[in-house]
């Protein structure tokens, strides 16, 4: 399992509700953001947001081999460092859905039931730190996997926001390679989460809450 | 640094804390139990008000430059009802290549109350500051602090900040902030602060103020609510900000 799993998790086609999710591209792109501004979209939320969702993750993943599993700590440090109540409300919708697969999958696995236990819901990087113990995915592969998938998401929601040549998506990703990286090493360095990064981003905050108060929209953040 | 350098005739040293303590007696009486001029600010008691002690943080030198450090430790003591206010604001100049730091340690005991209506933090070109805030509120206590950064003086495109806030209540992290406005690329972004060079905002902590919902509001995972505004100049924003200020300093009841 440990060889297809790093694959499932950062799969569109992962039945876990991520297609509803534009990692914050459709409220940029309400306020003006241009197809040719997605790269320093992707740079932006590689410094801020990615790096607090991918610790987050990690400190989870480590946190389900625990005997006994206390995800709580984790869960409360991101939650203090989401202080936007419509990020926060989009990470637990999303968090359900993994939380639900890593049930199906394992229900008695003491990560999955650990989830169970937390109020309020698990948000997404916790239930995916719980998804990556049950699947018996490492660290270093969670963390590139979380990175990769938001750089995904953005890049195929793009397709449907700011259409243009299909082919350009795949050259974005590559080009941010470097920060990505940057992301996975950070991310693996947090040791408590007390040391969850922090970094704000205070255009995407205000984007979510003005995209929140929106009627018509494609993507729930 | 030319200037005075303490006031009231007190010598203070470089890295000499400004101090503020207020206690509550237990006829009601509000008390200063320490009010000691740092390195750069002098906290004068303003007239008395029967339910709480109001206090102005008076600078006493020009400004921040390099190498400069300037700390700030608050205590509100149980049930106590502390007001800051800061008659100016704060200019960090160009520091030539150096840094300085700004450094504010809160704490508010059970029942405590503190309104802090800090005034604008120009940070001018070429300037570098690491300022830190560090809150702690026991359970029933409160804060509201309103808190603005402006990128450079005007037509700058302003030196570098970077503003970390940490509040703790009730033992739990309730908001941790990182404002990384150190390199002028990362911060002029899409999604980080753009065109921008105005950053501010009113928060509550210890209590989710009630009252007209603003465009901008966001309540917090635990008891707190933050407005945060960014603008590519001042004024508009605020005249918003002292407005809401003014709102949920009276709106969420008596301390």
């Amino acid at each position: 399992m440990a060889r297809l799993a790093p694959f499932l998790l950062t799969d569109g086609r992962f039945p876990v509700g991520a297609h509803t999710y534009s990692a914050g591209l459709e409220p940029a792109v309400a306020a003006g953001l241009t197809r040719a501004r997605i790269p320093a979209l992707l740079k932006a939320r590689l410094h801020t947001t990615v790096v607090t969702e991918t610790a987050a993750a990690v400190l989870a993943l480590r946190a389900s081999h625990h005997d006994p599993v206390d995800h709580e700590p984790v869960q409360q440090a991101l939650a203090a460092r989401t202080p936007t109540a419509p990020l926060r409300d989009a990470s637990a919708a999303l968090g359900r859905g993994v939380h639900r697969l890593a049930r199906r999958l394992a229900p008695d696995h003491p990560a999955v039931t650990a989830l169970a236990r937390l109020r309020p819901r698990p948000l997404r990087p916790i239930a995916l730190g719980a998804l990556a113990a049950v699947l018996d995915v490492g660290e270093e592969a969670l963390a590139h996997g979380i990175v990769y998938d938001e750089l995904q998401t953005i890049a195929s929601a793009a397709l449907k926001l700011l259409p243009g040549d299909p082919l350009d998506s795949v050259a974005w990703i590559v080009a941010v390679e470097p920060e990505a990286a940057a992301v996975v090493a950070e991310a693996l360095a947090v040791r408590t989460p007390t040391d969850l990064p922090a970094r704000t981003p205070p255009l995407i905050e205000r984007w979510a809450l003005e995209h929140d108060r929106r009627e018509r929209r494609l993507f729930l953040a | 640094m030319s200037g005075p350098t303490a006031a009231g005739g007190q010598a203070a040293e470089p890295h000499h804390p400004a101090v503020v303590a207020v206690e509550r007696d237990a006829s009601g009486r509000h008390l200063a139990r320490e009010l000691t001029p740092g390195a750069f600010l002098a906290p004068r008691p303003l007239l008395p008000c029967p339910d709480r002690m109001r206090i102005a943080l008076v600078g006493t030198r020009a400004g921040l430059l390099a190498g400069d450090d300037l700390r700030l430790h608050i205590t509100v003591g149980p049930g106590a009802r502390l007001e800051l206010v800061e008659p100016s604001g704060l200019v960090a100049y160009d520091h030539r290549g150096g840094a300085s730091a700004w450094r504010a340690v809160v704490h508010i005991a059970a029942g405590g109350r503190l309104d802090w209506d800090g005034q604008p933090f120009v940070i001018a070109h070429g300037a570098r500051v690491d300022r830190t805030t560090e809150v702690t509120l026991a359970p029933g206590a409160r804060m509201l602090w309103r808190d603005t950064l402006v990128l450079g003086r005007s037509g700058e495109r302003g030196g570098a900040v970077r503003a970390r806030t940490r509040a703790v209540h009730d033992g739990r992290e309730l908001l941790v902030e990182d404002l990384d406005l150190t390199d002028p690329g990362l911060r002029e972004l899409p999604g980080v602060l753009g065109p921008n060079r105005v950053v501010g905002s009113v928060t509550a902590l210890g209590v989710r103020p009630p009252g007209p919902p603003h465009p901008y509001r966001t309540d917090l995972a635990g008891p707190g609510a933050q407005v945060r505004l960014v603008d590519t100049g001042a004024p508009e924003m605020e005249a918003d900000l002292s407005a809401l200020y003014e709102r949920w300093r009276t709106e969420t009841g008596p301390g």
